[in-house]
């Protein structure tokens, strides 16, 4: 990078930053206007080095103050802005501009699919959430507390490790080819879910849950695409984990 | 269109052969029962399949079935092994150049037939 002159202490510390010029395509859609979802192009200028959260975030307060998206902590840990940027599942606040467009470039914008879309970027979560409470997520153990912690070895709890990391943000599910045409398939994240409490050696449900995985709707959908393994913002080996709890409900075995 | 991976082809490939196949299978008892309404009518049927469509086809559908067979097997290797599904990317490029090699093979054997016909 060249600069014509030394920063000084009196210039604003932004202007020795480069910008980039963005377009920014983005999928929006207005219940109570349109009848089928459109693009609108909105230019902006942006540092490479921000987030694409940032980006629609200065489009919605600075350009467009209708455009709808959730957002809740920003930091990639409540899972709120799953979307569909540059043709892949990810979360808004962890993708960096640089990452998806050069200076000149376009980030497109679109709602994550197979969901119901309610307005621009923001889609209906219930029929996820549906999934995730089928597969029963929470801890069952009828036997009786011992006095001090339920122990786990340190390999018990790494069996768990991956899939305990899941923040429901949707990402995987919505990347799903069989999700987007059979809505009733649980999903890997609802799978996900399931895993971590299949292989909870504390847990006492393994069974039911196994018999829940081997409906229909259930682990046997997965036709290994390994969108949902790419799309993970989490980094969790999903298609791997979907394969274990395959084989726990063909050997009966957790 | 989505952006998947290696993994989300493999799918879509493997879903649509596995229907190209399934086509085939039931033009094909189709045709070889339909002798039961006389010998004019097979003729009249098998005539058809003498157009080019049917035989550049014959060559897709040699790769097609080499495909779906050994995905298959990749898809086995994935369900049953820890270690297939951190070699699947790999193993489908091994797939499709097998594939590749059917389909290479098929067009070479089937030469004459794809110019001279039958």
């Amino acid at each position: 990078m060249t600069q014509t002159h030394a920063p000084t202490s009196a210039a604003p510390v932004s202007a020795s930053v480069p910008m980039i010029q963005l377009k920014v395509k983005v999928l929006r859609f207005d219940p109570e206007k349109d009848k089928k979802a459109h693009w609108t192009t909105y230019d902006v200028e942006a540092q490479a080095s921000d987030r694409v959260l940032d980006v629609i975030n200065h489009i919605k307060w600075y350009m467009e103050p209708s455009l709808t998206f959730r957002r809740s902590c920003m930091h990639g840990i409540c899972g709120s802005d799953a979307m569909l940027i540059n043709g892949r599942n990810r979360l808004a606040c962890k993708t960096l501009v640089r990452d998806v467009a050069k200076s000149g470039g376009t980030i497109t914008v679109e709602p994550i699919r197979g969901l119901k879309v309610e307005k621009d970027l923001l889609v209906d979560m219930e029929p996820f959430f549906d999934s995730y409470k089928a597969i029963m997520p929470y801890f069952i153990n009828e036997s009786p507390a011992p006095a001090a912690e339920r122990i786990q070895s340190e390999e018990e709890a790494e069996r768990m490790a991956h899939s305990s990391n899941c923040i429901l943000c949707a990402c995987c599910t919505t990347s799903c080819p069989i999700f987007w045409v059979n809505g009733s398939y649980l999903g890997p994240a609802a799978i996900v879910q399931a895993h971590r409490f299949i292989f909870d050696t504390r847990d006492e449900a393994t069974q039911q849950r196994l018999g829940i995985m081997n409906q229909n709707t259930g682990v046997w959908r997965c036709r290994t695409a390994y969108n949902c393994t790419e799309a993970c913002p989490r980094d969790i080996p999903i298609t791997q984990l979907i394969e274990e709890v395959k084989r726990a409900v063909m050997y009966g075995q957790a | 269109m989505y952006r998947g991976r290696e993994g989300q082809w493999a799918f879509l490939l493997h879903r649509l052969s596995g229907l190209a196949i399934l086509a085939y299978l039931l033009l094909h008892v189709f045709s070889i029962g339909s002798f039961i309404f006389g010998e004019r009518f097979y003729m009249a049927i098998h005539e058809t399949y003498d157009l080019w469509p049917f035989r550049i086809g014959l060559v897709f559908v040699t790769a097609g079935v080499v495909y779906h067979a050994f995905n298959g097997l990749r898809i086995i290797v994935m369900d049953f092994t820890g270690f297939g599904v951190a070699y699947q990317r790999q193993m489908w490029y091994g797939v499709l150049l097998i594939s590749v090699a059917a389909f290479l093979y098929a067009a070479w054997t089937l030469y004459p037939r794809l110019v001279g016909g039958y």
